[in-house]
């Protein structure tokens, strides 16, 4: 309770907040035998400081190359960034007032040190993203050697050897490892470890994970899903990210370890000022995690609004028959509502709604013509022609406005 | 539904079945211990009728599910598949008496009725009977359809292998499937990796129903599809089963889905049976803890205001599950009387780093009783010190019979306790909750050393409990 209603208060006074990030008419595509995919086809939204963005989409809508794209992460090749930009606001170049940065262009030097430091990611499967080879304590001491190798290397004072250095960043090679044995590095090396991993434990244990110096010990196998989600989590806040995106984290969980996971994301968010960049395909998570909600439908946003607008009035047939898809006490057995047909192939698309092929309204202009988003009152926006007024009734505005 | 009552016979009856898996360790591949997977179940389905099956993941469902379907054999127990009504009350009376006093008239029926319905045994005809008419759809629609076989192979195979069609024949039964879970004769010659997940998970259950069985389970069936393509799925199994009269068993750990489709459900942990009830009556009166857990976590979108809550802590090993209740490790009311034991103490002891530090042996006497040895006097004393005034939960705390420190050990002794047991607590609504069942009425502690006051003011939130259960 008290969650969501945090929520809505944030939301009242959001559309003054700061933007965190800002995604322009995003184009990925990928390149495939049978022609071009259009996985994400001209996105737009803007993720405000401190909020959780919530980003809805079935299986195969775009919703994860949009967030792997924030910190370039699509595979290329096939992937091809094909136009658009992700503009970027970190607190430190918002405070200097500096111009954004866009992530799309940046060279990858750059990109280096904003992924895992400015903007990080908890994955979907824990069970994959956690390299099984090596122990914890040493995935997540990468994280402070690729962007705190400075701060780890303050308690040993100045004049330290060039070793030294060396390893604090992990440039070291084996044999300069063998040396490291070694006096006079000896010590220093040692005092290092000790700093890293006070480091990692600290960042475990803001995960509350009971004993983290057993747990770095440990390796992956060791652990239970959900202590593996906690490790993941431990990772991506150890440099107090601005914006975080978590891709389905609770999907390979269950439900009574999920909801303890979303009350550890809700709360380091608070506490750590993160914005969350939130991507699910379940809904009734969304509207109890979320402040603002994006829906994706085959590579492009349908709607969106703040939790409450989209969730009390959805406008778009779609958002509409997710929602009436999800079991509740209210439904009786063989009824529920669901949507005919598939996501349809985005294989050079035309210009059409991409609901068309499934939506219950579908008229002529759906079948020809891209519908635009349009704002419908407060922050809500839709992208439709003909949509439900929220009486069931279908209402067919003047169409000259929306097309372009 | 309707034909409960007329057919005088269970479709699947499980009785008290346990399937137990081997550690086994060493070059010679020693038997070191047991995973007890499923833990001594037993349900009933009647036809025409959706059991539900709910419970986290390593619970044993999928397991028992399994078992049933005859993939695996039980390690204990037995499945009866059409057991009538008069041959189970005739077996509930026979299991009453003790097995070296049963007569041999009585042994020679439990082996007629084994041979005629007792799914392990069966043999023959009655085995292929019980194949063609117990069919299971997988979760993963990935891996449980070949990927070199068209859809026409796949869905024609159990036709094929029982005799019942070849040739033109064959795919025409092949079409008439395909279109009754709405695919169509254009899909014949496909391969699975040519569809997407809803419609591989669609073939699947075409296979299932190409014998028209009574009984299909159903495991997880949509855990890996979207909700609008799993709203598809739930309504198609909802159809079929009306037209077809069909029973089914249905595993899944979403609530929502299976409040949906079950008549009866049972909620699993840890291998054993938490509750049992209708849908409406679980829902809306859980008398168990870990469904009250259950339904607080999942997010309904129904509601207006939900509060999800998580569970502490973990599932047990289920190599070495707990004595007394199962969940009480992780359960938010549990009493002195739930089974507290010597593992418990030593997860507590975990929590805090420090006092294990000095750790060397625990010598185990029993489940609730032994010795833990340290290295040195100051660490034996420490923990010692820190079990009679630490911040032990207050449950554990009164379950404590004794501690003593000894030089480097560490003795700590708890009330021993009986396994809790299913019990009925009205409308054939059973729960293995000892805040609701009369076991949980006995007196506490079972011995009359510790005095009842202390136990009062130690525990006032369980008390407070059972009173408004009129204890």
């Amino acid at each position: 309770m008290t969650q969501s209603q945090v929520g809505i208060d944030i939301s009242q006074g959001q559309a003054t907040r700061p933007l965190v990030a800002s995604v322009r008419d995003l184009k990925v595509y990928f390149e495939a035998k049978a022609g071009v995919v259009h996985a994400v086809d001209g996105v737009s939204f803007d993720i405000r400081d401190g909020e959780t963005l919530g980003l809805v989409g079935e299986t195969g809508c775009g919703k994860s190359v949009t967030a792997r794209s924030f910190i370039r992460l699509v595979p290329s090749p096939p992937g091809i960034y094909a136009g658009g930009q992700i503009d970027f606001w970190s607190t430190e170049s918002r405070r200097n007032r500096h111009e954004p940065i866009d992530l799309l262009q940046i060279p990858d030097e750059e990109m280096l040190e904003i992924r895992g430091d400015r903007i990080a990611m908890i994955f979907q499967d824990p069970g994959k993203a956690l390299n099984p080879a090596l122990s914890i304590r040493s995935q997540v001491a990468e994280v402070f050697y690729q962007h705190r190798s400075e701060e780890i290397l303050e308690p040993l004072g100045e004049n330290v050897p060039r070793l030294i250095r060396r390893a604090a960043r992990q440039q070291t090679r084996s044999f300069e490892r063998f040396l490291l044995n070694f006096p006079p590095w000896r010590a220093k090396a040692a005092r290092l470890r000790m700093r890293v991993d006070e480091l990692v434990a600290q960042a475990l244990t803001e995960t509350q994970i009971p004993n983290p110096r057993t747990i770095m010990a440990s390796y992956p196998h060791e652990l239970s899903g959900g202590m593996k989600q906690r490790v993941l989590i431990a990772q991506a806040l150890a440099c107090n990210p601005d914006l975080l995106i978590a891709d389905e984290p609770t999907t390979a969980l269950d439900v009574t370890i999920q909801a303890r996971i979303l009350e550890l994301i809700a709360e380091l968010k608070e506490r750590l000022e993160t914005s969350v960049l939130y991507i699910s395909h379940d809904l009734s998570l969304v509207k109890e995690i979320c402040d603002r909600v994006v829906v994706m439908y085959a590579g492009r946003i349908i709607e969106t609004g703040t939790t409450e607008e989209v969730f009390r009035a959805p406008k778009h047939p779609y958002t509409r028959g997710l929602m009436a898809a999800v079991p509740s006490a209210l439904h009786r057995r063989g009824e529920l509502a669901a949507i005919e047909g598939t996501v349809p192939e985005l294989i050079d698309p035309t210009p059409a709604c991409r609901f068309n092929t499934r939506c219950p309204f579908a008229v002529e202009i759906c079948r020809t013509v891209d519908p635009e988003v349009v704002p419908v009152g407060g922050e809500h926006t839709v992208a439709c022609f003909a949509y439900n007024t929220g009486d069931g009734s279908v209402v067919l505005p003047t169409l000259e406005r929306w097309v372009s | 539904m309707t034909s409960l009552t007329a057919q005088q016979r269970a479709v699947i009856s499980v009785r008290g079945v346990e399937k137990h898996f081997p550690i086994k360790e060493g070059t010679l591949q020693r038997e070191v211990g047991q995973v007890r997977a499923v833990d001594g179940v037993s349900f009933e389905v009647r036809p025409g009728e959706t059991m539900g099956l709910v419970g986290e993941s390593g619970c044993g469902k999928t397991t028992l599910g399994r078992c049933i379907s005859g993939l695996v054999p039980p390690t204990g127990g037995k499945i009866f598949f059409r057991l009538p009504d008069e041959d189970a009350a005739r077996l509930d009376e026979i299991d009453a008496i003790p097995e070296p006093d049963r007569t041999a008239e009585q042994r020679k029926e439990v082996e007629r009725i084994d041979a005629k319905h007792r799914v392990d045994v069966l043999s023959g005809k009655a085995w292929r009977t019980y194949r063609r008419n117990c069919q299971i759809v997988f979760q993963d629609s990935f891996s449980s359809l070949n990927p070199r076989q068209l859809v026409k192979d796949l869905v024609g195979r159990p036709l094929q292998v029982h005799k019942l069609a070849s040739g033109q024949e064959l795919t025409e039964r092949v079409v008439s499937l395909l279109e009754s879970v709405g695919l169509g004769r254009q899909h014949l010659y496909r391969y699975p990796h040519q569809f997407s997940g809803g419609q591989r998970q669609r073939i699947s259950i075409a296979r299932a129903l190409a014998l028209d069985p009574e009984f299909i389970v159903l495991d997880e069936p949509t855990s890996a599809l979207d909700v609008s393509v799993q709203a598809q799925i739930l309504n198609l199994l909802h159809e079929l089963q009306t037209e077809r009269g069909l029973t089914y068993l249905f595993i899944s750990h979403d609530l929502g889905v299976v409040r949906l489709m079950s008549d009866r459900i049972a909620v699993m942990y840890l291998g054993k049976v938490a509750e049992y009830g209708t849908a409406k009556e679980l829902f809306e009166d859980p008398r168990h803890p870990y469904t009250e857990a259950l339904l607080a976590a999942n997010p309904d979108m129904a509601s207006e205001e939900s509060v999800m809550k998580g569970l502490m802590g973990t599932v047990p090993s289920p190599a070495n599950p707990p004595e007394g209740c199962r969940f009480h490790t992780r359960c938010p009311v549990a009493t002195p009387a739930c089974g507290w034991e010597v593992d418990d103490a030593v997860a507590w002891l975990q929590a805090h780093e420090t006092l294990l530090a000095g750790l060397t042996d625990v010598q185990r006497r029993s489940n609730f009783d032994a010795t833990l040895v340290f290295q040195d006097e100051d660490s034996a004393s420490a923990v010692g010190g820190a079990f009679q005034d630490g911040d032990l939960p207050p449950a554990m705390k009164a379950a404590l019979e004794k501690v003593s420190t000894d030089g480097r050990s560490v003795h700590i002794t708890f009330f021993p306790v009986e396994p809790v047991w299913l019990e009925d607590v009205g409308d054939a609504h059973l729960t293995a909750c000892l805040l609701h069942t009369r076991q949980g009425q006995e007196p506490w502690p079972p011995q009359p050393i510790a005095d009842s006051s202390n136990r009062t003011a130690a525990n006032p939130s369980s008390t407070s409990t059972t009173n408004s259960n009129a204890r």
